[in-house]
């Protein structure tokens, strides 16, 4: 991934929304959160956004990712939608993300049937788009039997503002991950 | 600690087994990974001298399992020493590169290099070790975990495992119809922390008429369903959201799906209630207590099992009471997410809910029936071999007499009846 990309290409709406996204980081990294954050995008209009809230809930499942999913699946339904509408609108939903969505987020997102993903920062250590699995595509995975629903493919582009993602990410861990177990380790930056 | 860890099994008198799975898939000890390296035969008087420089001007950077040295013994009872140069092949896999240090090092010392095989792989076993110094020798240190019982089970464990395993068998059997249900339990205490059932199409509000995740269900409108699902106990248990992640668009909910979530499988909801459990127990000081309250309403599982609720009840009823006691429980005493804790499935989770639980530091994993379709421990994918996540699970498989689910379910009926 060439950090050079998004300087000498105007990418001008990819780049508008990852700003979106880099904006929930920050929030995140004001609570003291691993600063990722991500916005939904549906019709060139953001619908949702979310960011890490793993130190406050202590559930360190609540990725951006699942925040911004579990926004609109809440307003879908109180709006009454059935889980085939629900399904059809995911279908057109694109997520920016500042980091590369974790194995789990990935997993999540094919099973709601996202349409497409843009993330910052590749994430070598959990990377559910390539880094360590590949689960937006098929090929690595088993075919499925017939009558069962079929995993979901989704196109996935990486490197968008991947600096100011990392950036961020260091400066969290320069200031300490105050939810790390005790004793800490020495806090070095990793990305 | 010789043993082979993928040979850990424990077998109860009433037939249950527990069966580790290893991080790697098992591989013919003769089937390993080989890769080329430069080698060469020194003279013992400079093999000290040799060994010293190869370490330092061509370190056998991702094979530290491979020997730098190796001993034959030639007719006569004398014996050669041969040491490994460097590897074949450069970083780009271009097949001529040789460092010029070691170049040099040849030259000073004339040693006639030979392209030999090692093993890429350390060894996981003591057959792929015996089978590895055949071609080169390795250093073989059998797998070591900071786990309790990963290299046998005590009777006292086993039984608390199976009978942790019933219960997570019998949550999946008490609703309408048969699903995946995950048990979060504190080993040390052998209590259980949080559990809960598949919720793809009955989450946010409770539904007590339901009953689903009482064991000792008797709520008649359930009962038919009960026993419907026994006597199809080899249907395709298309409601196991692990089985088919993406079949939440299919899948028939028998109360009507007017609350449902596609993401809100067993140990996703059985993370939140354990999370919710820890707010509510370790309340982070100078934040209201209504907010923890509220917090915790939200999050409370709404088809818990009445069992469980009391247990979990008489946990927070005593740590709340030490907590009054003592202000400082919080920092001392407070756990870090799952640190320490175990995780039950009746299927092994999917991909999602296998990173969860990493996420979530779940220190052992135990799980009944193997998940074809999307199994991320063993199966498909097998997690708990992926060295660059951040924490790792060991990884244990229960198997149950075939007849269990069946008749837990009978009983069930049986009771209902």
């Amino acid at each position: 991934m060439d950090s050079s990309v998004e300087e000498t290409v105007p990418e001008t709406e990819s780049v508008a929304f990852m700003k979106l996204a880099l904006e929930q980081a920050k929030l995140a990294l004001d609570s003291l959160e691993v600063p990722v954050g991500c916005v939904i995008i549906k019709g060139q209009k953001v619908i949702s956004s979310g960011r890490n809230r793993t130190t406050e809930t202590r559930n360190a499942t609540r990725h951006a990712e699942m925040e911004a999913i579990d926004v609109l699946l809440e307003q879908w339904q109180k709006d009454g939608l059935t889980r085939e509408e629900v399904a059809l609108k995911f279908s057109k939903c694109t997520l920016y993300v500042t980091c590369e969505p974790c194995i789990m987020c990935a997993a999540a997102l094919s099973i709601i049937g996202i349409k497409e993903v843009y993330y910052g920062c590749a994430n070598d250590k959990f990377g559910g788009c390539g880094s360590i699995l590949s689960l937006h595509t098929n090929s690595s995975r088993k075919v499925t039997c017939s009558g069962i629903s079929k995993r979901k493919e989704f196109k996935c582009t990486g490197g968008i503002m991947a600096s100011e993602a990392i950036a961020l990410l260091r400066s969290f861990y320069e200031q300490g991950n105050p939810n790390a177990p005790k004793p800490h380790r020495t806090l070095v930056p990793r990305v | 600690m010789n043993g082979s860890v993928d040979e850990t099994s424990v077998v109860s008198s009433e037939g249950w087994t527990i069966i580790h799975i290893p991080e790697k898939p098992p591989v013919l000890p003769h089937l390993q990974d080989t890769v080329e390296v430069l080698a060469s035969a020194i003279e013992p008087k400079h093999a000290d001298t040799i060994v010293r420089k190869l370490n330092h001007i061509a370190p056998l950077e991702g094979l530290r399992h491979v020997k730098r040295i190796r001993k034959t013994c030639l007719d006569g009872g004398k014996s050669q020493l041969f040491v490994i140069l460097c590897l074949a092949s450069g970083n780009d896999g271009d097949s001529n590169f040789v460092p010029e240090d070691v170049l040099e090092l040849a030259n000073t010392y004339q040693l006639s290099t030979f392209t030999t095989k090692v093993c890429k792989h350390a060894a996981s076993t003591k057959e792929e070790w015996e089978e590895q110094c055949k071609l080169w020798p390795t250093s073989f240190h059998p797998p070591t975990y900071n786990i309790d019982g990963i290299t046998g089970f005590s009777e006292e464990d086993s039984s608390a495992v199976f009978n942790f395993m019933k219960l997570a068998v019998c949550l999946a059997k008490s609703g309408t119809s048969v699903v995946n249900a995950a048990v979060i339990v504190d080993p040390s205490s052998r209590q259980v922390v949080a559990s809960s059932c598949d919720q793809v199409l009955s989450c946010y509000a409770p539904r007590e008429n339901t009953s689903k995740g009482s064991c000792s269900s008797n709520q008649a409108e359930g009962s038919s369903e009960v026993v419907k699902a026994s006597n199809e106990a080899k249907q395709s248990y298309k409601d196991v959201c692990c089985l088919h992640p993406w079949g939440w668009l299919e899948q028939q909910s028998q109360v009507g799906p007017d609350s449902w979530h596609p993401l809100r499988h067993a140990a996703i909801v059985a993370i939140e209630n354990s999370a919710a459990r820890d707010r509510l127990l370790f309340p982070v000081s100078g934040q209201s207590p209504d907010f923890s309250q509220e917090d915790y309403k939200v999050f409370s599982p709404p088809h818990s099992s009445l069992k469980r609720q009391k247990i979990n009840t008489n946990v927070k009823h005593d740590e709340r009471m030490d907590h009054h006691r003592n202000d400082l429980l919080c920092d001392s005493t407070r756990p870090y997410l799952c640190t320490g804790y175990d995780i039950y499935f009746v299927w092994e989770p999917c991909i999602m809910c296998a990173m969860a639980i990493v996420h979530q530091r779940i220190r052992r994993v135990f799980y009944t029936f193997p998940n074809p379709n999307d199994g991320a421990l063993g199966s498909v994918h097998r997690l708990q071999g992926e060295r660059s996540l951040n924490h790792h699970y060991a990884v244990f498989r229960v198997s149950l007499p075939e007849e269990i689910l069946k008749s837990e379910a009978l009983a069930t009926a049986s009771k209902i009846d």
